[in-house]
């Protein structure tokens, strides 16, 4: 078993607008071990986001490294990121951000089509362990803000990710369906022991997390 | 699914974008259809059993009454190799509110123009003051045999109905046009003569065209009837061009508000597990369900104005063959294809994290 399933070392992220540089990441170092429950907390412009977006291979660092599964990802073309980020990560985004045209269903048998997988009846399973198998068919506009999370998490978690990837999940909804979110998140990490890496500045949800990790102006500040 | 999930949540710019395509290809089917008329014409002057057609030098149409009959017909028939020539009195008279040509001939050369069993309700021409006319002008007109039709002064029985197809619809005995149009000795437009030998036909061509009479083989007259269609051509090929431009410009229009629209989206795809190819294959596959949905509108437009045209117009012809059908779902395809080119590649080189990041 590896150690660590994500690690960056000496993680850097600047964005270049008209000339002008914005460093968002200074030096990062943070390693996740298989199984773990990591929050990432901080205030808005820390570079929470920047961080997950870099762990789950979607944007590029401009400095430093980042290892998924034990996989070197510096150098890799984009076709190689994906691939990996298909076998190994598993996106939840702040805003839902279902695809509004499909079902739910659907929207959580989209994941395991992209992989050439086959679906069956993994994507109702999977909403039936998110405690929406009733609601399968109906489209993201007819389910609630808290529904539309949950099938979010069922989405990214279909696919059996080794590494789940939360940004802010409870960041649009109200205190119960933040509380029921987070308890369908909670209770995923204990019964299949998956690893998950939670964006939030809400002190409640991250308590929830087994480890803690502050962040400000780029930096971590405390693990 | 989700393609078409996707074209299906716009219904309104959908609709919109299948129709554009669908008037382009029912504009470039219905113009092919309409050349198909001249076509109709020329395979119908030339399908009569003879050889070749002689009017004098001096015609550059062959509506006239420029040759004697009798005479012309002795010089043609002493050429060596002349079977026979028949003589053809070509004038137009108005019938189903159109101006057609009527035929003048001799009631014993009607075997040239159409076979006994081409005569399907009455019988071919006798003499005298009737006319047999063909199943289209018929249905046209709603002539039917027996009934008398009053032209140039006097009253034509309609004495039997034709299959169409050969030469022309009206026929009349040649003796009678001649007589209705006042004309002091028998007249003829043109000729058509029968070779001997069909190996012989252009020495006896040539034979004749010494004589200083315009010949042509029938397939060389076909050939200039034909020379006529290349000018249709050019419009057709424009058409085609126009019609493709649209096409091309309407997918491209919508499928770039599309991805613009779905930035965010296309972001979500990418996190969750698309490639740059699923991508760029998703916007394809949503142009592609538009241009098939609109060739598929475009074939029930055709076939909508082509049975408006003939119920407008019952003698014109619309004729489309099998191989245009394919020809305009290809254009339409083609137009679809490199209009939704570019903003698929767009939509395929976006960054996730901007698209993520998009309002």
């Amino acid at each position: 078993m590896m150690d660590w399933i994500v690690e960056t070392r000496g993680l850097t992220k600047v964005y270049r607008t008209d000339g002008v540089a914005t460093p968002a990441l200074r030096g990062v170092d943070l390693a996740v071990r298989p199984g773990e429950f990591v929050a990432v907390m901080g205030p808005s412009g820390c570079g929470k986001s920047t961080l997950l977006y870099l762990l789950g291979l979607l944007d590029t660092p401009s400095e430093g490294r980042v290892l998924l599964a034990g996989v070197e990802t510096r150098g890799l073309s984009d076709g190689g990121r994906t691939r990996l980020r298909r076998d190994h990560i598993g996106y939840v985004f702040q805003r839902f951000n279902l695809l509004p045209t499909v079902s739910a269903e659907e929207n959580v048998a989209l994941a395991l089509k992209l992989r050439g997988r086959r679906v069956g009846g993994a994507a109702r399973e999977m909403l039936a362990a998110v405690g929406l198998d009733d609601k399968r068919r109906r489209r993201p506009n007819a389910l609630s803000v808290g529904e539309q999370q949950r099938v979010a998490i069922a989405r990214a978690l279909v696919t059996r990710p080794s590494l789940l990837l939360a940004d802010e999940p409870t960041g649009n909804l109200d205190t119960g369906a933040s509380d029921r979110v987070m308890d369908l998140v909670g209770r995923l990490h204990r019964e299949t022991g998956q690893t998950i890496v939670l964006i939030t500045h809400n002190n409640q949800v991250a308590q929830r997390a087994e480890r803690l990790v502050r962040m400000r102006d780029g930096r971590l500040l405390a693990d | 699914m989700l393609p078409l999930a996707n074209i299906l949540a716009r219904k309104i710019r959908t609709t919109i974008s299948v129709l554009a395509v669908g008037v382009g290809v029912a504009l470039f089917l219905v113009l092919i259809g309409l050349t198909g008329m001249l076509r109709e014409i020329a395979d119908r002057t030339v399908r009569v059993q003879a050889h070749l057609m002689v009017w004098p030098a001096s015609d550059q149409v062959v509506v006239s009454g420029g040759l004697p009959a009798d005479k012309v017909e002795r010089d043609l028939e002493s050429v060596p190799g002349v079977e026979c020539a028949i003589p053809v009195l070509r004038w137009p008279l108005k019938m189903a509110d159109r101006v057609q040509n009527v035929y003048g001939i001799r009631p014993a050369d009607w075997p040239a123009f159409a076979s006994a069993d081409q005569v399907v309700e009455g019988r071919p021409l006798e003499g005298g003051a009737e006319m047999v006319i063909d199943s289209r002008l018929a249905s046209a007109g709603g002539y039917r045999v027996g009934q008398t039709v009053e032209r140039w002064g006097r009253a034509f029985t309609i004495v039997g109905i034709a299959r169409e197809g050969v030469a022309g619809r009206v026929f009349m005995p040649i003796d009678t046009v001649s007589e209705a149009l006042q004309q002091t000795d028998r007249r003829a437009s043109f000729f058509y003569v029968r070779v001997a030998d069909p190996t012989r036909v252009a020495a006896v061509r040539d034979a004749l065209r010494e004589r200083g009479l315009n010949v042509f083989t029938m397939e060389e007259f076909y050939d200039v009837l034909a020379s006529s269609f290349v000018d249709m051509d050019l419009v057709i090929g424009s058409v085609v061009f126009v019609a493709g431009l649209v096409c091309f410009l309407v997918i491209l229009l919508t499928v770039y508000t599309m991805v613009v629209e779905r930035t965010r989206e296309i972001g979500i795809l990418r996190g969750i597990g698309a490639s740059r190819a699923q991508v760029f294959s998703l916007v394809m596959a949503e142009a592609g369900l538009i241009a098939a949905l609109g060739i598929g509108v475009g074939y029930l437009l055709t076939w909508a104005a082509r049975a408006a045209i003939l119920d407008l117009q019952p003698l014109w012809t619309v004729q489309i063959p099998a191989l245009r059908f394919l020809y305009a779902a290809l254009l339409a395809a083609g137009g679809t294809f490199l209009g939704a080119l570019l903003p698929a590649l767009r939509a395929a080189r976006q960054d996730p994290v901007e698209s993520l990041r998009y309002e």
